[in-house]
């Protein structure tokens, strides 16, 4: 086993990309690992020919991903855009990993994210004692992704500093970037694109300009649908969790993970399940993320110090942790969904008492 | 002689182009299209200029008029292509579905021999049965078998796929045969006596056509229908399966009808999911989504948002590697709504909204001659008031109901509805009388009902059913509480029970998504009416019983936190509903929510951030209830006017704590000897510290208030009751005379009320 403590996608599921480019037969597009229907498999998972199972790294609408993928196809970039915690980064990694193999052409962006950045550095020892050359210059992800005809990474788009972002423009409009000091230019070779991610929660961000904006297709990456789909997202990715974090608690009961994506559902789209009556949203995001982590929490809380098996109790603190972010408003949504919505119910005793006691 | 028979997808606009296509190769003789054969009378008016479809012929029965069928046509219906090609070329066209008179007759015998009436609306578009969507509903779709053996999901994309985008109509028409043929041989027979008896009347319909000398027959019906019809030999068992049917009286009109209400968005079951789509499908069938994407982003720009020529070329790109993609040999309505949802609304679904409305089911109306009958809910309005006894007159007449009386009740209940439809026959005026049972109603006829009734038969064919639906449409638009609470005191005279559920619904949903706690308490008293009186008209008083308590509730958990931090002016507003939800909470008494009220007025005395005045009346309140007396209250009282406090603050908490209280003071030891007691403690300079405050709470007294307060005092005893107050020495005699006209209005005596 890797003594490293997270594998590139590409490494962790280098078997299933090897199958899948050996079963199919369909065009590839220049420069791409796979077909584009090879790459929507890759993602959403499914049964190859030979019986070979697919895992889904995406669980979701299989449309979204189509879409994407096809956009990749085309000439125009990528933009996935949504809430925290809804896959944004995860997606836009293993687009990366199916269709050029490789994920870790990747610029994370903040608001210090200078153009050196995005565009080209210099060595600077190298540039004094030699002048521009080609040698004294440092090239980025963004270079490099052009000459290989590689996918780069964008994260976080917004946070990068208009300015910046601008810079973006014609690599994405010409495929070229001018070094004017070398008088050269890096044109892009087939299968160069662009995924960038960006969430609409943040305050603070810098908007894209029109014309940077008009040179992305844009996916909203929503929330789960169906609580199903929730489920199953949680479960495997606890899962995982406890494989990494070799925790020795017990793996979660089904019914503890529902229950928790019960909550976070109502509480995020502000009716019941059951659709008979509204409840007041927190402020918080609630993403399918937050969910796992309440869980992932409570599974160390009871491996701890607990006996080992997931209670209500051992879930109370992450739960209200996760809900309550303002202390003021967010504390009378959550009890007006406890009085109201969790007492009710029968099964929910436990969770009832153990929030409680907490509040 | 030939019989050619063209199964088609109703408001497919595929169909349509092979039908019209197929029409003009085989120049049939006669023309048999489903429909009912009580409306062929109708088709002469097809091709006339001021039929324009969207329109649908409507079927009812005088006597029984929830259950009337429409049959819908669009342009792109092959049906009105069939009608349209025969009226152009001056060839016959009938109608050759069994007669809608029949068929309503059996529906109704089957719903007898099921022992369980059927109450719910079954008006339907006949037209749309089958195959896309069995009448039934249980059963499914038989298309979906060969969709799903083909790999689709769906089985409209299936069709679509197959038969509405095939530009090529070469033996479409024997596929469909083919396909609908092994369907019914695979499938277990549907035991469905109305599909049967139907099918043998078609079948009836092209003998007689045969024998009539017509060359050439094309028939003109849904899919399903085919194989049944191909085989015509079972004559005689057919002719004994229609003996003897029952029968009913049918009439049957042109109305106009709408893309709207032919899609899936306007409540009915059986609909096409985008009539504005398929138009454009039919007037541009070779379109690559170019021509969409400019209509798109047409209205984009009239909405407002910039939306540039690139835009459009980049979400046609991207709609056809999404169809590539996808192996479809052209980009759908799908591809085309994702790629602009991508490109154009940079992935926000709500734009689509926008094209959802006007461009993919459009906001068509159709046309009809100004020669047309009446419609229903006209008619079931007049049968109403004739059987109430209640004719329309254009002198206004008055009328005064006693609800105790059934026929009364009825009547109020028919005028309420009419209220809830605004068609303005009746206005209820003010009652003169005591009593909760009686009604006063001004009747007066106008011409304008006469469009009012049109305009609401959109809504229902029977004024309780129209009513009902107007009632819900209006639930589901109104914006905030007082609105629907409104609504719904203005709903539980007309009886309408499904409406009524819908609003307490809704009424539950904003009070749960209301995070002003004012609106919930405003909300609150009428509603508190409607539980108290509800059943004298044998109303939904208990719905409202389990709202009125989770409102309750959800004011309890916020009343804490709304009480701090309000200023002056609105906390007067907020004293006010405070007392009145105070009344409606001891009105209700009920035991749980008196101790959920306990808990919250303590906590809004104790908090000393809540608002004086109403900390102050909280506290009254909990004295008034003896949760809190003796020492205690005492107490409490000392503190908040004790001398350290601002001034200010106590003021206005004193105020709160005797509001309106001033003959309360007199009647009451307990609060008397409270009060009192702490003035009567106050050493001089202290009381000359607080005598403003006193004064602004008292001032607000009525003046022989104050004075048996002052006697009150001298005498260091309670007067007896209210007359204590008629001893006082001091009686005005010029101020009571000033009184007696106002007395003698009061007790009905005399009319004018002015005697300054």
């Amino acid at each position: 086993m890797s003594t490293l403590l997270r594998e590139h996608a590409e490494q962790l599921y280098a078997q299933e990309l090897e199958e899948i480019s050996r079963q199919e037969t369909g065009r590839r597009p220049a420069s791409w690992k796979l077909t584009p229907q090879g790459v929507v498999t890759y993602l959403t998972g499914g049964k190859l020919k030979n019986g070979f199972e697919v895992s889904p790294k995406y669980i979701g609408n299989k449309r979204l991903m189509e879409i994407a993928v096809a956009t990749l196809t085309t000439d125009r970039a990528l933009l996935l855009y949504g809430l925290p915690g809804t896959a944004k980064s995860w997606v836009s990694e293993h687009l990366a990993a199916a269709i050029s193999g490789d994920s870790t052409m990747i610029i994370q962006g903040t608001a210090g994210t200078s153009e050196e950045a995005v565009r080209y550095g210099w060595n600077y020892a190298r540039l004094l004692a030699e002048g521009p050359t080609p040698a004294a210059l440092v090239e980025t992800p963004v270079m490099r992704a052009m000459k290989d005809g590689k996918i780069v990474r964008i994260e976080e788009l917004t946070r990068i500093g208009a300015d910046v972002q601008d810079t973006l423009i014609t690599i994405l409009s010409e495929k070229t970037l001018p070094v004017p000091e070398l008088n050269q230019e890096i044109q892009a070779v087939r299968g160069f694109n662009v995924i960038a991610t960006a969430n609409n929660r943040d305050k603070g961000v810098n908007e894209l300009s029109s014309a940077l904006k008009r040179r992305f297709n844009t996916v909203i990456l929503p929330v789960p649908d169906t609580m199903e789909e929730e489920i199953s997202i949680v479960k495997r990715r606890v899962e995982s969790f406890e494989k990494v974090m070799e925790l020795p608690a017990e793996p979660p009961a089904l019914q503890e993970i529902r229950r928790i994506v019960t909550i976070f559902r109502e509480l995020r789209s502000g009716t019941t399940l059951d659709g008979k009556s509204k409840i007041k949203v927190p402020s918080g995001t609630l993403s399918t993320a937050e969910a796992i982590s309440v869980v992932n929490n409570g599974l160390a809380m009871a491996a701890y110090f607990g006996d080992g098996q997931l209670k209500a109790a051992d879930l109370a603190a992450g739960i209200i942790g996760a809900i309550i972010k303002d202390p003021v408003q967010d504390k009378v949504v959550w009890q007006e969904y406890l009085e109201t919505v969790i007492k009710p119910r029968d099964e929910w005793k436990d969770i009832y008492r153990a929030c409680r006691d907490l509040s | 002689m030939s019989t050619h028979i063209l199964g088609i997808r109703h408001h497919g606009p595929g169909s349509a182009r092979h039908v019209k296509a197929f029409l003009e190769e085989l120049q049939p003789d006669i023309v048999l299209v489903e429909g009912p054969p009580e409306a062929d009378a109708l088709l002469a008016r097809v091709g006339d200029k001021e039929l324009q479809p969207p329109v649908a012929i409507l079927c009812y029965q005088q006597d029984d008029l929830q259950h009337s069928v429409f049959y819908p046509f669009a342009v792109f219906s092959p049906e009105w292509q069939a009608i349209l090609y025969a009226k152009q070329h001056n060839k016959k066209v009938r109608f050759f579905d069994l007669p809608i008179a029949n068929q309503l007759a059996v529906e109704k015998e089957d719903r007898m021999k099921k022992h369980q009436p059927d109450e719910t609306d079954t008006t339907r578009q006949a037209s749309e049965e089958e195959p896309v969507a069995a009448a039934a509903g249980v059963r499914e779709d038989p298309i979906s078998y060969l969709s799903r053996a083909a790999g689709y999901e769906e089985s409209e994309k299936w069709w679509e796929q197959m038969f509405e985008h095939r530009i090529q109509g070469e033996q479409v028409f024997e596929a469909v045969q083919e396909a609908m043929q092994s369907l019914r041989d695979e499938l277990p027979s549907r035991e469905d006596r109305l599909e049967r008896l139907r099918e043998a009347h078609m079948r009836k319909m092209i003998r007689q056509a045969e024998k009539d000398l017509f060359g050439t027959v094309a028939i003109v019906c849904g899919a399903w229908h085919v194989p049944a019809l191909l085989n015509r030999s079972q004559q005689k068992e057919d002719n004994e399966l229609l003996r003897g049917l029952p029968k009913t009286k049918i009439e049957c009109t042109w109305i106009p009808w709408t893309y709207n209400r032919l899609s899936y968005h306007s409540g009915y079951g059986a609909g096409i999911v985008s009539p504005g789509w398929y138009e454009h499908v039919w007037t541009h069938p070779a379109d690559d989504g170019t021509r969409w994407m400019s209509l798109v982003a047409r209205l984009f720009r009239k909405g407002g948002m910039d939306t540039s020529v690139a835009h459009v070329i980049e979400a046609v790109r991207l709609a056809e590697s999404l169809a590539a993609m996808r192996q479809l040999s052209k980009a759908g309505l799908e591809e085309l709504n994702e790629a602009t949802l991508s490109v154009l609304c940079n992935g926000e679904s709500i734009q689509l909204a926008v094209i959802r409305e006007e461009l993919i089911i459009g906001n068509k109306l159709g046309e009809v001659p100004d020669s047309i009958p009446k419609p229903p809910l006209q008619v079931d309005m007049e049968k109403e008031q004739k059987r109430l006894r209640l004719p329309p007159t254009a002198d206004f007449k008055d009328c005064t109901l006693d609800l105790r009386n059934d026929n009364d009740l009825e009547r109020s209940i028919f005028l309420h509805r009419l209220q809830l439809l605004e068609i303005s026959w009746g206005v209820p005026s003010t009652v003169s009388g005591k009593g909760t049972f009686k009604e006063q109603w001004r009747l007066q006829y106008d011409p304008q009902i006469a469009i009012d009734i049109i305009e609401k038969g959109a809504w229902g064919n029977t004024v309780e059913k129209a009513a009902s639906a107007y009632v819900v449409h209006q639930a589901t638009r109104a914006p905030s509480l007082p609105d629907i609470t409104r609504l719904l005191e203005q709903t539980l005279p007309a009886e309408l029970h499904a409406a009524v559920e819908v609003l307490v619904q809704q009424l539950n949903n904003l009070a749960a998504a209301s995070g002003d706690v004012i609106q919930l308490m405003e909300a609150v008293p009428s509603l508190v009416t409607v539980s108290r009186y509800g059943n004298v008209r044998k109303t939904d008083a208990a719905l409202v019983n389990g709202i009125l308590e989770g409102m309750i509730t959800r004011i309890c958990v916020s009343l804490p936190n709304a009480a701090t931090g309000v200023d002056e002016a609105a906390s007067q507003r907020f004293l006010e509903l405070f007392a009145a939800l105070n009344e409606a909470v001891s009105t209700l008494q009920h035991a749980g929510m008196l101790s959920q009220w306990k808990q919250v007025l303590e906590l809004v005395s104790t908090n000393p951030g809540s608002s004086p005045v109403l900390a102050g009346y909280a506290l009254r309140i909990m004295a008034d209830q003896k949760w809190i007396h003796g020492d205690e209250l005492v107490k409490n009282f000392a503190l908040r006017m004790s001398r350290l406090n601002d001034t200010r603050l106590s003021a206005a908490w004193l105020e709160g704590f005797l509001k309106g209280s001033g003959t309360m003071l007199l009647l009451d030891e307990d609060l008397w000897t409270v009060v009192n007691g702490w003035v009567a403690g106050l050493d001089d300079r202290i009381f000359m510290e607080v005598l403003p405050l006193l004064r602004r709470t008292f001032s607000k007294f009525t003046k022989p208030e104050r004075k048996k307060i002052g006697e009150k005092i001298k005498g260091g005893k309670a007067p007896a009751g209210v007359a204590g107050m008629q001893q006082g020495n001091s009686f005005d005699e010029d101020q009571a005379k000033r009184g007696i006209p106002v007395v003698l209005q009061l007790l009905g005596l005399s009319k004018s009320g002015n005697n300054e």
